[in-house]
This record gives structure tokens, C-alpha cells and sequence, in this order.
């Protein structure tokens, strides 16, 4: 047996993966030998002894993401040490490469596990909230979806793991059924044509992927605590995984539970929420070529709607309108949840296998199955508000066969075959006429895309043709209900074409430009009857024809004296047969009093805006980044403003970053305001309520890191709303009725292990 | 290639098999259930039959498909000047067969419901004549009072889940009521 030699030295340098510059004080910690070290100016540092063996390295540095190795050292070592800046302004081509694998001309914004666990309180479309360009149409706390410059629901596509979210995503009160905490990343693409994605969309497209798993041989995992105060709310989120020869495995489970938020002087009565979720990754390296994943995730929610936003008819909107606090305020905060609310059960199983026949052709093959519950349930009469209103079950089989290589060093093609069938049906036993009726849809899609890419200039060019074949059922509102049946067929088209050139001054400029196509969505042609909430009649229009959309985008992007780096990203969209809700000049009499008709109709729109991300870093340890986000949207035909689109906005902070204090690194304080601009563009008729006044929110956050032992933990603590100001924002559902949400904490805590 | 095609029948097979899934079921959805709408109202009669005897005054408001565009049947009276009348309301769901009492169900849950009568002639006053377990006005039963001649409209307003303790509601006052509006009518009334 030879004696351990206990006077090794471990040198090494710390860089950014990106740019390759030195990342100073970032912490390195050697955990079995309780070492660690800080690098210098130039990303040095030194383990000056330490003994042989193997040791889990840790490397941290604040506005990077925690990096976890494992290393044997059995002689004086040299290493050499890389981290992935968190930044939202990244060389944007290496952040396309690393984001999503395809590397794209189009703009792309991440936000990785780092910040996903820094915002582990909020919903998915929530945390996406603050990136230039996205904002969120919310249905009170708990229900919010993404918007993507302008474009939500069935005009963006939602990918998650791979497969694209198959749900009732048409449903502006809907939900995305995914859990962030189970997500590795979440991509937004804010693209002309995401060509290689099936499903309707008109451009940009969210991706959110499960985080790698780390080949590491021994038991890992990660803990994360939240608390809130604004509900009393209570989040755990646990990820375990181990990585065998040949085999790696993941669990990650999430429980979240809320009670009664609270605007700015009330609280907001029945909007508590429970959520629990969980993911089983698994993967099978069969030999150096060939790789199968098997992935099972599962969502399940609760989620309560405010009480005091569930009405009859329009003399009850007005007098809701008129009230300072909405009916049904309670003085009281309470857990409970009771009609209205929603239930939602999503669950996806993936298979897929990758063979690479040789360093230069890649084979991907897909299979996946989806299955969505959704129930309503609504204050009714006789006990019946345990009976859901509305009960829809969706299925869906997803199969996909993709190709991916190189026709030259620089020339890489990839195209891919997609094959979707959904089958949508009303559970019986519900006692009310379903709002979006029973269907069958199958589509058949496929994609070629090439790119060429030199350390200049890339370009990309692709197409992609989809045909949709649709079988609905629905039921007429006739006195004497009658099974009518359509047949409809649909070829949606895309064609995207766009370039990247870098300076070189470091200025890096991209066009792209896109043809997108989508088919009317079931509620656009299909939905018929009364929308809670807002008091209205909707009315599909089976006649309806696929929206064109051409859009043109131009990102410019770069640093000045490496102190400022700057983004710019413009867009304009004109959309051909635009679908939206369309107030009539009409009200219906009813026995449940009177009503406004809105129909499904089509006109010219055209959608243009600018989206600024910049940071100015003053010193190593102080920055402060501002992000403004510009829309307009026209109805061109009628020259009047479109409805429901997001306000401007403009997000401003400064970071103070101390690398150490005793026990503690990576503490960081962070001040910041967010302002959201009066929606201007619209016409005092085409509301019941002129929008709401702009808002300003004032937030801090401090945050820390230590070791703790050998386990790494990460402490901050939020307060949102700082000022607890009253306000309500136009994209938020609930406005009519009531404010938005007041002063909140929250608390959370991640811990390696 | 050659090997990819030897080693992996399973894959193949397992790709074949799901191709095969999603083809081969390109057939119709089943006719869709029609759900039996137990809780819609479509019919209510307002019945004022006078104290001091004489034939009672029948008000219909009948609209059978619900939230369509098909207009509702309205059936108007004529009152008598300066008369006490004794009012009984009844709601049927007429989609069904026979017709289902929806009176029942509110009288059921009469501490949920409360309705609310409003007119636009002078001196035309409705009082509530019956109560829930809690002592409060329900309003399927009432004493409407006439005093001089006149025509103008009486709405009728049922809510469900009002807040029966605010101000004024006790005494037929809907403004602080709140609640789910079930039904909201108006008849065109003479008085002579």
C-alpha cells in the first residue's frame, strides 16, 4: 500500500465559458478537504496542499450559475475552470448554441436554474415576467400566461421538454400546466417562424428543458425552500439524482401550498392554491453512439379564483365596476379554497432515442403521450358547485423523427418528420352545454432547416409545412339540440430565412425574416356561450380562415469599453386575418337579464415594437442593468388601436456585490423599480373600464452564499412591492373587480447537496 | 448504417408501433353526450291575485333557449288601481320533460337567494311575505300594493348568494346586495 502524499498543489483559473475572460472572485471549494480558495484579478487561484484523493469541487461566483464537478487529483494539478454567465446579454450566438442546441439567427433570452431558483415563489409565465418583451395576461395570483411580444396562447408555442405543451392553451384564464422548479432552463425565442416546433404559432415559442444530468457517480441532489408572505405561502422543491456507468437517474418533486393573497388593503377572498408536482428523468447510454431518455412528468394544481370576480350579468359588472372592494371581501385570510376555482391535472410520458451514426449525422426519435384534465368549477345552485362546469380531457400522441448533420464543416442541415393526433372530450355529467365542443385532430408536419456558420457571419434558411385534419362535434343552442359535425382541413405554412453578422468591434447585427401560418384555434371557431368573469356572450365562427403572419425582426447587440453591453431588438408583425374577440352592437335579453355579444372576427393587424436590454457594469462589484419594452398594435383595416395587448414597460436595477464577509460570499444587494406605462393605445369604447393608471413597484433582494460543510447553501430574501402600492394592470383579468397584489416577502433557501 | 439496422430491431419496431398509433385511429369523435341543463330557468310567472277577491293577474316571462339568440315570450298585465294584491313567484326549467320546479330549489336554499322587485310607477310597492331560518326576506312570496292609475315597468331580480346583512337589503334594496344575477326581468305594467 502506498502512503498518501498530502502536499499536492491544486493551480487553476476561473473563466467565462463565453467570452473566455477572467471571472475574479469566484469561490473554488474542495469539499471532502475543506478547502477553498478565491481567485484573483485575473481568475487565479491556488490550493496551496492537499491530499491525494478524489473531492467534489465546487465554483461560484455571483451572476453565474453554481458549478458542481468531481475530480481526482493525483498529482500537482492544473486546472482550468469555466462558468456560464446568467446575464440576459450574452455573444448571442453562443447563447443560441447552448440555449437550445440549433444555434439560431433568431433572438433568444434564457433564464437558467440559477434564476429559476431565485424566483422559486412564482409561476412559470410569472418569472418570465421581467424580460424585455415578455409580459404576462394574468387571471388574478395564481393563473398567468406568457406574452411574448404581443403574441400568447395559440399564437405561441410552448415546448416542454421537447414536446409541445398539448393542453387548453387557447383559454386566456389558462394556465401553462408545467412546473418550473422541475426546469433546467427556460428559453424564450422571440422569433419570426419557430420551424422546428409543431403546433400553431406565429413566431416565438417558450421552451423549457429538464436540466442535464450531471455525470457525477455519487448521490446528489438540491433542496429549495420558499416562503411568502403575501399568502402564507409555503413552496418545497426536491431533486435527487445519481449517475451510473451507463445508466443516470433524476427525481424531482415539487409541493407548494397558498392561502388568500392580499392587494394593497384587502385581502383578495378564495385565491389560495396548491400545487404538487413531480419528474422522473432517466437515460440509458447503450454505447458511445446510441442513447435512450425516458421521462415521465407529472402537474397537478388547485387554484383558486378571486370570489368577488364571479358574476351574472352586465348590471352585476357594473356595480362590481363601481366598488372599491370587491362582494365577498373576508376580513380574514384563509387556506381554503372554494368555488370558483380550477383543477388541473397534466401529465407528459417521453421517450426518445439519439443515435449518431458518425461525429457528422444525428438521428433523434420521439415518442410522447400527454394527458390533459382540466375542471372548472363555479358557484351554482343545489349543490352543484361540486359538479364541475366545465370538464375537459384531452390526449395526445406525439411522434417525431428528426436529422441533424453537416454537409461541410460550416454547412449543418436538419430536418425532421412530426406526427400529433389529439383527441379533446367533454367528461358528461357536468349539466351545462360545453363551451369548446369534442374533437379529433390529427397533424402531420415537416421541417428542413441549413445553416452556415462562420466566425463572422451565420445564416439560416428553413421551411416547414403542416396538414391539419380536424373531426369536431359540436352541440347546437337551438331549443331542440342538435349533433352537428365539421370537417376541417388546414395547411399551415412557414418560411423563415435570417443572418448574424459580428464586427469587428464586437458589435454583432441579425435580420430575420418570416412567413408563419395558423389555423383558426376549436374556441375561435367553436365556442359558444357565456364567459364568466367578464359578462359577455362569446360566439365562435365556424367560418373563420388561417391567419398570415409576416414578421421582420433586426437585433443589434455589443459593448462599449467592455462597461456597457446593450441589446436592441426590433420587430414589426403584420398579421393577415387576425382573429379576436369582436364586440358586437348588440345586446342579448335573456331571462338572466342583458348581455354583450362578442364574435370571433377577422381583420388586418400589425403589431411593431422595440425591446431594450443594456447593462452598465460601473466596478467589478456594482452594475445596473435597465430593460424597456415598447408594442403597439393596430387594427389596420379599421385604423383603431388592437385590444389586450401589453402596456409599456421599463425595468431598472443596481447590484452591489460584495465577494466576502466572514462565513459568507457571493452576497449581493439589489434594488428595483418597475415601471409599467398607462395602455394609451386603445378607444374609450372598446373596454367596459378605461385601463388602469401606470404602476410603479419598487422591490430589494439580498442574497448570500456559504458552505456548509460539504453542501453548498443559498440564502436570499425578497420584498416585492416594497411600498405596498395600490394598483391594478390591464393585462390582469381581474382588474375589473380588484387591485393586484400588495407588499410581498418572500423567503428562500437552495442547498446542494 | 448496417449496424444501426441490425442491432436496434427494437427500436425500429418501437418506432413502427407508434406511427402506427397515431394513423391508424383517424376516425370521428363519438357523438358527444348532451348534458341534461337541470339549472337553467327558463320561465317565470309572477301571480297577483287580488286580496278582496277577483281573477288573479298572471305576468310570464318565458325565454327556452337560455343564453341564445332566440327572443323571450313576455306576457304583461293590467292592475287595478289602489289594490292589495297577494304575489306568488314560480321558476320552471322548461327544457326538461315534464317541466322541473326551480321554485323548489330556491325555497330549498332560500338563505342563498333573495329577490328583489323595483317599478317605476308612483307608489307601487311590493313587501316581502315570507322569510328563511334566519329570519331574513326571500321573496317567493310578497304583497304588492297599488295606489293611482299609471303604466311604467316592475323588474323583478333574482341573486344568488347575496349578502343578505348589507344595508337596505332586508328592506328590498339591491344596491349593497352583490351576489350572481339568475334572473332579471321586466314587465310592461297598467294601472287603471
Amino acid at each position: 500500500m502506498i502512503a498518501q502524499r498530502c502536499d499536492l498543489k491544486v493551480l487553476g483559473r476561473v473563466q467565462d465559458s463565453h467570452s473566455l475572460d477572467p471571472i475574479a472572485f469566484a469561490n473554488v471549494y474542495f469539499k471532502e478537504a475543506h478547502q477553498g480558495a478565491v481567485s484573483d484579478a485575473n481568475g487565479f487561484f491556488e490550493i496551496p496542499v492537499l491530499c491525494q484523493g478524489s473531492y467534489h469541487v465546487s465554483v461560484s461566483h455571483i451572476g453565474c450559475q453554481t458549478r458542481e464537478l468531481y475530480m481526482t487529483v493525483k498529482h500537482d494539478t492544473t486546472i482550468l475552470l469555466e462558468l456560464e454567465h446568467h446575464s440576459q446579454i450574452m455573444d448571442e450566438l453562443a447563447v443560441a448554441a447552448s440555449a437550445i442546441e440549433e444555434a439560431t439567427t433568431q433572438e433568444i433570452m434564457v433564464m437558467d436554474a440559477y434564476e429559476i431558483s431565485q424566483n422559486a415563489d412564482k409561476n412559470m409565465a410569472n418569472m418570465l415576467d421581467d424580460l424585455a418583451g415578455v409580459s404576462t395576461i394574468k387571471n388574478g395570483t395564481n393563473i398567468a400566461k406568457p406574452v411574448v411580444n404581443g403574441l400568447y396562447g395559440d399564437r405561441l408555442i410552448l415546448l416542454n421538454n421537447g414536446v409541445t405543451q398539448s393542453g387548453q392553451q387557447w383559454g386566456a384564464d389558462h394556465s401553462p400546466e408545467i412546473d418550473p422548479l422541475a426546469a433546467g432552463k427556460i428559453t424564450v425565442i422571440k422569433g419570426v417562424s419557430a420551424l422546428a416546433y409543431q403546433g400553431s404559432n406565429l413566431g416565438s415559442a417558450i421552451l423549457v428543458s429538464p436540466p442535464k444530468i450531471d455525470s457525477e457517480p455519487h448521490f446528489h441532489g438540491k433542496v429549495r425552500y420558499f416562503f411568502q408572505s403575501n399568502g402564507l405561502g409555503n413552496g418545497l422543491n426536491i431533486r435527487v439524482q445519481k449517475h451510473h456507468q451507463k445508466f443516470a437517474w433524476s427525481l424531482v418533486g415539487t409541493a407548494k401550498k397558498k392561502g388568500d393573497s392580499r392587494g394593497a388593503s384587502y385581502y383578495l377572498t378564495n385565491t389560495g392554491a396548491v400545487e404538487g408536482d413531480f419528474a422522473l428523468q432517466t437515460e440509458y447510454n447503450h454505447n458511445a453512439s446510441l442513447k435512450s431518455e425516458l421521462f415521465f412528468s407529472s402537474f397537478n394544481a388547485h387554484l383558486g379564483v378571486l370570489r368577488g370576480a364571479h358574476i351574472g350579468n352586465l348590471t352585476d359588472l357594473e356595480e362590481a365596476l363601481a366598488r372599491s372592494e370587491p362582494f365577498y371581501t373576508k376580513d380574514q385570510f384563509s387556506y381554503q379554497i372554494k368555488s370558483p376555482y380550477q383543477k388541473i391535472n397534466h401529465h407528459l410520458l417521453k421517450w426518445n432515442t439519439a443515435y449518431l451514426l458518425n461525429e457528422d449525422h444525428k438521428f433523434d426519435f420521439t415518442y410522447a403521450v400527454q394527458w390533459d384534465l382540466r375542471k372548472e368549477f363555479d358557484v351554482r345552485r343545489s349543490g352543484r358547485s361540486v359538479k364541475p362546469a366545465m370538464s375537459l380531457n384531452q390526449t395526445s400522441y406525439f411522434t417525431e423523427i428528426k436529422y441533424k448533420g453537416y454537409l461541410s464543416s460550416d454547412w449543418e442541415v436538419s430536418s425532421g418528420v412530426q406526427l400529433n393526433r389529439k383527441d379533446n372530450y367533454n367528461e358528461p355529467g357536468t349539466g351545462i352545454l360545453p363551451l369548446i365542443p369534442d374533437y379529433i385532430s390529427f397533424e402531420t408536419g415537416l421541417f428542413v432547416m441549413a445553416s452556415k456558420k462562420s466566425e463572422q457571419f451565420s445564416f439560416e434558411l428553413g421551411g416547414r409545412y403542416d396538414y391539419l385534419d380536424q373531426r369536431v362535434a359540436t352541440i347546437s343552442r337551438d331549443v331542440v339540440k342538435e349533433i352537428k359535425r365539421y370537417y376541417n382541413y388546414a395547411s399551415n405554412m412557414g418560411l423563415a430565412g435570417g443572418g448574424n453578422y459580428l464586427f469587428s468591434n464586437g458589435m454583432n447585427v441579425s435580420y430575420n425574416l418570416g412567413l408563419a401560418s395558423r389555423n383558426p384555434g376549436i374556441n375561435e371557431r367553436y365556442s359558444n356561450g357565456l364567459h364568466q368573469g367578464v359578462s359577455g356572450i362569446e360566439e365562435g365562427n365556424p367560418d373563420l380562415v388561417s391567419e398570415q403572419s409576416l414578421k421582420n425582426t433586426l437585433a443589434l447587440g455589443g459593448k462599449i469599453n467592455a462597461k456597457i453591453l446593450y441589446e436592441i431588438l426590433y420587430y414589426d408583425q403584420a398579421i393577415e386575418n387576425y382573429i379576436f374577440l369582436n364586440p358586437q352592437n348588440e345586446f342579448r335579453t335573456t331571462i338572466r337579464g342583458t348581455f354583450p355579444v362578442f364574435k370571433y372576427s377577422q381583420t388586418r393587424a400589425r403589431i411593431l415594437g422595440w425591446d431594450l436590454t443594456s447593462t452598465f457594469l460601473f466596478s467589478d462589484t456594482f452594475q445596473s442593468s435597465l430593460r424597456f419594452s415598447y408594442l403597439k398594435g393596430t387594427d389596420t383595416e379599421n385604423n383603431i388601436p388592437l385590444i389586450y395587448l401589453p402596456s409599456n414597460n421599463l425595468f431598472l436595477n443596481v447590484k452591489y456585490q460584495i465577494p466576502r464577509v466572514g462565513q459568507w460570499d457571493q452576497m449581493a444587494f439589489e434594488l428595483y423599480n418597475k415601471y409599467v406605462f398607462e395602455q394609451k393605445n386603445i378607444l374609450s369604447d372598446q373596454d367596459f373600464r378605461s385601463p388602469p393608471e401606470g404602476y410603479n413597484l419598487i422591490g430589494v433582494k439580498i442574497s448570500g452564499e456559504r458552505q456548509l460543510g460539504g453542501n453548498r447553501l443559498n440564502i436570499f430574501l425578497r420584498i416585492d412591492n416594497l411600498f405596498n402600492v395600490s394598483y391594478r394592470d390591464y393585462l390582469n383579468r381581474l382588474r375589473y373587480f380588484a387591485d393586484d397584489l400588495g407588499i410581498n416577502v418572500t423567503m428562500g433557501l437552495n442547498l446542494n447537496f | 448504417m448496417k449496424n444501426f439496422f441490425q442491432v436496434k430491431p427494437l427500436v425500429l419496431s418501437s418506432i413502427f408501433i407508434s406511427l402506427i398509433t397515431i394513423v391508424s385511429c383517424s376516425d370521428d369523435p363519438e357523438d358527444p353526450i348532451v348534458e341534461n341543463e337541470e339549472e337553467v330557468i327558463t320561465t317565470l310567472t309572477y301571480t297577483l291575485t287580488p286580496s278582496e277577491g277577483g281573477s288573479a293577474v298572471v305576468l310570464t316571462y318565458q325565454d327556452l333557449d337560455g343564453d341564445g339568440a332566440g327572443e323571450p315570450t313576455i306576457t304583461n298585465g293590467t292592475l287595478s288601481a289602489a289594490t292589495v294584491y297577494s304575489g306568488v313567484l314560480t321558476l320552471l326549467n322548461e327544457t326538461e320533460d315534464p317541466a322541473e320546479s326551480i321554485t323548489e330549489e330556491i325555497d330549498e336554499e332560500d338563505d342563498e337567494h333573495q329577490f328583489f322587485f323595483s317599478s317605476t310607477i308612483t307608489d307601487l310597492e311590493v313587501v316581502y311575505a315570507d322569510t328563511d331560518g334566519d329570519g331574513n326576506p326571500v321573496g317567493l312570496a310578497t304583497t304588492l300594493t297599488t295606489s293611482a292609475a299609471g303604466s311604467g315597468t316592475l323588474t323583478i331580480t333574482l341573486r344568488h348568494e347575496p349578502e343578505k346583512s348589507a344595508t337596505g337589503v332586508a328592506s328590498g334594496d339591491i344596491t349593497s346586495a352583490g351576489g350572481e344575477t339568475d334572473i332579471s326581468v321586466t314587465f310592461t305594467i297598467t294601472v287603471e
